[in-house]
């Protein structure tokens, strides 16, 4: 038997999400995923995932509004399979290793960064954006979607092209958190 | 000569797999539209490149047209092919390849119309003197189906204007019955394809299903590549196929045949298509039932007897190049019959069994042919058909085609999800299987009955 990986996990909270049922525990030899819904709080949810077969240190996924499963707040992932990680990470592109948080495209279709041709860009490197604000315009066959910060901060890579196709959770921006105490995710359980 | 040089697969799984691999062979490149929970698969291996379209829900990708059409000129490629199921008989996609500069690879959407349409395609067979099951015109309430079924007889089928595919199909046995499956079918249509208008035909209970594969160009050349019997079926859904039909006539044959041709003339029909028949075993007599505008599902039993790739020719008609055979040059040679193994727990109502595959083993050898997107180790995501593999054999005739399946079902192993190998295995020892003495609901009435009995049973 292969082991779990984290794919499998994201898979399983996507389930969940999708389902009826609020929260979903699965435990076997050497695996336990606790999984809520609705968790204690302001609905924030919480994901215990633990691999005891690992003796590694416990590795801290960076999370956001626009992580993979956009419901969960905090996610607590210890795992020893190093090519999920690796995968993971070429998914997430560079920046969002190094603390920065990602703006992915909500949905396939062309880039822009003005709101009409000649128009001045809505950012630029080093603008400081709220979560409301628009940062860029997807079209998809004359449709224009407006694409929102989703996060309080500040611009610190641009990583699409005017005019260029991106893809579906493709890293549109990257952006550098203001650090303020109630942005900060909650702190999960060790 | 017209050359497609790069391609979008807008599908997924065997079928991906199957247009990729046929791309390769015409040296074009391809670009896989792939959903977030398919982006590692086995065709997104394979693919050149691969475009994530969405999340997996098809409806938030798969189904998009705007979303294909924008991978397909983000990617610079030149072509769509949809497969079949999901965008395949969309006019919409013909229609906005034509506005975008890009080459649909399937009919004209106007043909994708035409045949849409269950009640003008059944007028236009019966303007064309193709016979058509005694029944009527669209039904506009339950008193005139009441009416219509008085005078054509019960039982009958009542079935949806938009349907297709089986869905949206009931049977009323008499008038009784006949107010409460009204309604149900009425609403089911409704919910299945948004449309709730439905039509009456004479059930057929001692029927076969045999159709047709057609092949056309822009120029006018149309030729037909023999018949599928795809017979064995369960609540209208296919699970075994073969060609050729082990009962048909020469003379049927050819009169079925034409019946075909005739109807794809009559719309110009460019692509590959199938014209499906039903065959009363009873009275010895053929009716049209509905054609299909694209590569189905078992098109690998009509390559395997006559050594025609279709994949490879649609995407050439579709770039503009004549057929490159004649009628007079299309040959059937011995019999090949295919068993689609999806991941079901045939014993449980053939519920959907996705999960993580932890063994495939697959087999191989002279006159076996396997269609799949499977490997150990695969997740089998729940948001899609249950479909995993086509496995297709082939005999210079049907005892011997059908006694290499048998041997490579026994072979074929597979854990971590159910598969209806078991119940393919049960089949193909069936001696009314064997004889060829079966109908289009003999499997739902007579074999899962016997098939149902637990497990340990057939053990002793």
């Amino acid at each position: 038997m292969t082991s779990i990986t984290q794919d499998d996990v994201l898979l399983i909270l996507k389930l969940l999400d999708e389902s009826n049922f609020d929260e979903l525990h699965i435990e076997t030899e050497d695996f336990k995923l606790l999984a809520r819904k609705h968790g204690k709080g302001k609905g924030l949810e919480e994901v215990v995932f633990e691999d005891k077969k690992s003796s590694r240190a416990p590795r801290i996924e960076p999370t956001s509004a626009e992580s993979q499963v956009p419901n969960l707040s905090s996610v607590k992932f210890t795992e020893s399979d190093s090519r999920a990680q690796v995968a993971k990470q070429a998914l997430d592109h560079s920046g969002a290793t190094a603390g920065l948080i990602p703006i992915k495209a909500p949905m396939l279709g062309t880039f822009y960064r003005t709101p009409k041709p000649g128009a001045p860009p809505y950012v630029e490197v080093e603008s400081w954006v709220n979560e409301d604000d628009p940062v860029c315009i997807i079209e998809v066959m004359k449709l224009f979607n407006t694409v929102k910060a989703g996060v309080r901060g500040r611009i610190a890579q641009i990583c699409a092209e005017q005019g260029q196709m991106v893809e579906f959770q493709q890293t549109l921006f990257l952006i550098e958190k203001i650090h303020e105490e109630k942005d900060l995710p909650k702190a999960s359980r060790a | 000569m017209k050359r497609i040089s790069s391609l979008l697969v807008a599908n997924r799984s065997e079928i991906a797999l199957r247009i990729i691999r046929a791309c390769q062979g015409l040296r074009i490149r391809t670009i896989l539209a792939a959903s977030e929970v398919d982006r590692e698969s086995l065709p997104a291996k394979i693919a050149d490149r691969v475009v994530c379209i969405g999340p997996p829900a098809p409806t938030e990708s798969y189904l998009k047209v705007g979303t294909i059409i924008m991978a397909a000129v983000g990617t610079g490629a030149e072509a769509i092919h949809p497969g079949y199921g999901f965008l395949a008989e969309q006019p919409e996609l013909p229609e906005a390849c034509a506005q975008y500069g890009l080459i649909f690879v399937g009919p004209k959407a106007e043909q994708i119309r035409q045949m849409g349409d269950k009640i003008s395609a059944r007028q236009m067979a019966k303007n064309l003197g193709i016979p058509v099951i005694p029944g009527s015109e669209l039904v506009q309430g339950l008193p005139e189906a009441l009416a219509i079924a008085e005078m054509i007889g019960y039982p009958v089928l009542l079935k949806a204007a938009a349907g297709g595919g089986g869905r949206g199909m009931k049977i009323a046995r008499q008038p009784e019955d006949m107010k409460i499956i009204f309604a149900e079918a009425s609403a089911e249509a409704h919910a299945a394809f948004g449309d709730g208008r439905l039509y009456l035909e004479r059930f057929i209970p001692n029927a076969r299903h045999v159709e047709i594969q057609i092949m056309g160009d822009r120029f006018g050349h149309i030729v037909h590549l023999g018949e599928r019997d795809c017979s064995l079926q369960r609540r209208y859904q296919k699970m075994v196929e073969e060609a050729p039909s082990p009962v048909l006539s020469a003379d049927l044959r050819a009169e079925i045949c034409q019946a075909a041709l005739s109807l794809a003339h009559q719309i110009q029909y460019e692509n590959a298509g199938t014209v499906e028949f039903l065959l009363d075993q009873d009275e010895g007599r053929f009716y049209f039932l509905e054609m299909n505008t694209r590569i189905q599902v078992e098109h690998p039993v009509t390559e395997m007897i006559t050594g025609i790739d279709l994949v490879k020719e649609q995407i050439q008609i579709a770039a503009g190049q004549p057929l490159r055979f004649t009628q007079e040059e299309i040959h059937l040679k011995g019999h090949a019959i295919e068993c689609r193994i999806n991941a079901e727990y045939s014993h449980r109502g053939f519920q959907p069994c996705p999960g993580r595959i932890t063994q495939w083993n697959a087999p191989q050898g002279v006159g076996i042919r396997l269609d799949t997107h499977c490997y150990p180790g695969y997740f089998v995501p729940p948001f899609y058909d249950s479909l995993l593999a086509k496995l297709v054999t082939w005999g210079n005739n049907r005892r011997e085609a059908v006694a290499r399946m048998e041997k490579v079902l026994e072979d074929f192993q597979v854990s971590g999800v159910d598969t209806t190998i078991p119940f393919h295995r049960f089949l193909l020892k069936n001696p009314n299987f064997i004889q060829g003495v079966i109908h289009t609901r003999w499997i739902e009435d007579i074999l899962l009955k016997e098939y149902e009995q637990p497990e340990r049973d057939h053990l002793c």
